[in-house]
């Protein structure tokens, strides 16, 4: 009984908050939407026209690869698309990062970029590095001076970071690694 | 002596220069690296009372890279000597102060502490740019392979790179690009 409750639930959840599902759609897929405003007269037209993916050519997933690469971590249900390349990412690597990010540096919530949990807490700690290191200057909200070298106090030298300690629950101090 | 071994001996105990840059390098992890030239223990003839130690010129120190929170929570110690004269110096604020300062002092503690100490750190050049004056750089004949790779800013690759690179994640149908 208490099933049938949760999944009536989350049916009524799904027809609401229409984005969080990408199983079954009758449009054509990997569109996404252009806000386009016209004035017609003395009216306003607001449409939201689907316009082809700027990514689309250039997409890669694990199943259409040959061979087809070994996943990361190995568990019974099926990895998520990134888990499933098994690319090790570094903070450096600012081509893939910047690929989960807004126009403003922001890292895109789950429902969109489609991750699973650990994957989506990785990369989105990740952009956090390379933003402190001013890898990703470039996008930044519009009042940031776009130089890393005119922050403040010690922001303004080089940074980098060690991605081992991101799933660390407290990072060890430099002398604990000499103690037995 | 032959003339063949004369010039081996000439070879052999002549001091070689090395160039290190610095450019994004941990100096801490660097140290142990320049050291090692610094003393001669990359040479097969190393002995501790032999003087077969190298020289080396680190460039671009100013844009050394600590890791993660290290820039604010490093302190650098200094006591005047008289009653009260303790000071703790940030790494940050002694960076602004002298940015070659960091690099000599992480060498320096990446040595033995004995008397041959202060001499060997006589062999080390360190520049905050990359102007050094020429009677220094005429000399240099290495190269010393960094500690970790440099990486590239997002906007100094060019547009059509970025655009053109495999991606790997795709917007969901209905959304709106900003
Ligand atoms: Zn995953």
């Amino acid at each position: 009984m208490s099933g049938l409750v949760k999944s009536s639930f989350s049916l009524l959840k799904r027809s609401i908050f229409s984005t969080s599902v990408r199983a079954i759609v009758t449009t054509k897929q990997l569109h996404v939407k252009e806000i386009r405003e016209q004035t017609v007269g003395s009216t306003l037209v607001v449409e939201g026209v689907p316009v082809p993916s700027p990514r689309k050519d250039y997409l890669v997933r694990a199943e259409n690869l040959v061979p087809v690469p070994e996943p990361l971590v190995k568990s019974e249900q099926p990895p998520c698309y990134m888990c499933a390349l098994g690319l090790e990412v570094k903070h450096t690597d600012v081509l893939i990062l910047s690929q989960f990010v807004r126009s403003d540096g922001c890292m895109l919530p789950r429902r969109i970029t489609g991750l699973c949990r650990r994957q989506q807490k990785k990369i989105g700690k990740m952009v956090t590095m390379a933003q402190k290191a001013g890898l990703m200057i470039n996008l930044t909200p519009k009042n940031c001076a776009k130089d890393p070298k005119k922050r403040y106090q010690h922001k303004k030298f080089n940074t980098y970071f060690d991605e081992s300690t991101i799933f660390m629950k407290r990072i060890p101090k430099p002398w604990e690694k000499f103690r037995r | 002596m032959s003339a063949f071994k004369r010039v081996q001996q000439w070879a052999t105990f002549a001091r070689t220069w090395h160039v290190f840059d610095c450019k994004w390098q941990d100096p801490y992890e660097s140290a142990f690296i320049i050291k090692k030239y610094l003393m001669g223990l990359h040479k097969p003839i190393y002995h501790p009372m032999n003087d077969c130690g190298d020289v080396v010129v680190c460039i671009n120190s100013r844009d050394i890279a600590l890791r993660g929170d290290e820039w604010r929570k490093r302190a650098y110690f200094h006591h005047t000597g008289y009653p009260g004269g303790a000071t703790w110096t940030l790494a940050w604020e002694l960076h602004n102060k002298d940015p070659t300062m960091i690099i000599r002092k992480a060498v320096y503690r990446a040595m033995k502490g004995n008397l041959q100490r202060r001499h060997t750190m006589e062999r080390l050049f360190i520049y905050p740019g990359e102007d050094v004056p020429d009677d220094i750089m005429q000399n240099v004949t290495n190269q010393i392979r960094q500690w970790r790779l440099v990486p590239t800013r997002l906007d100094h690759i060019p547009e059509e790179e970025v655009k053109k690179f495999p991606k790997i994640m795709e917007y969901p149908e209905d959304y709106v690009l900003k």
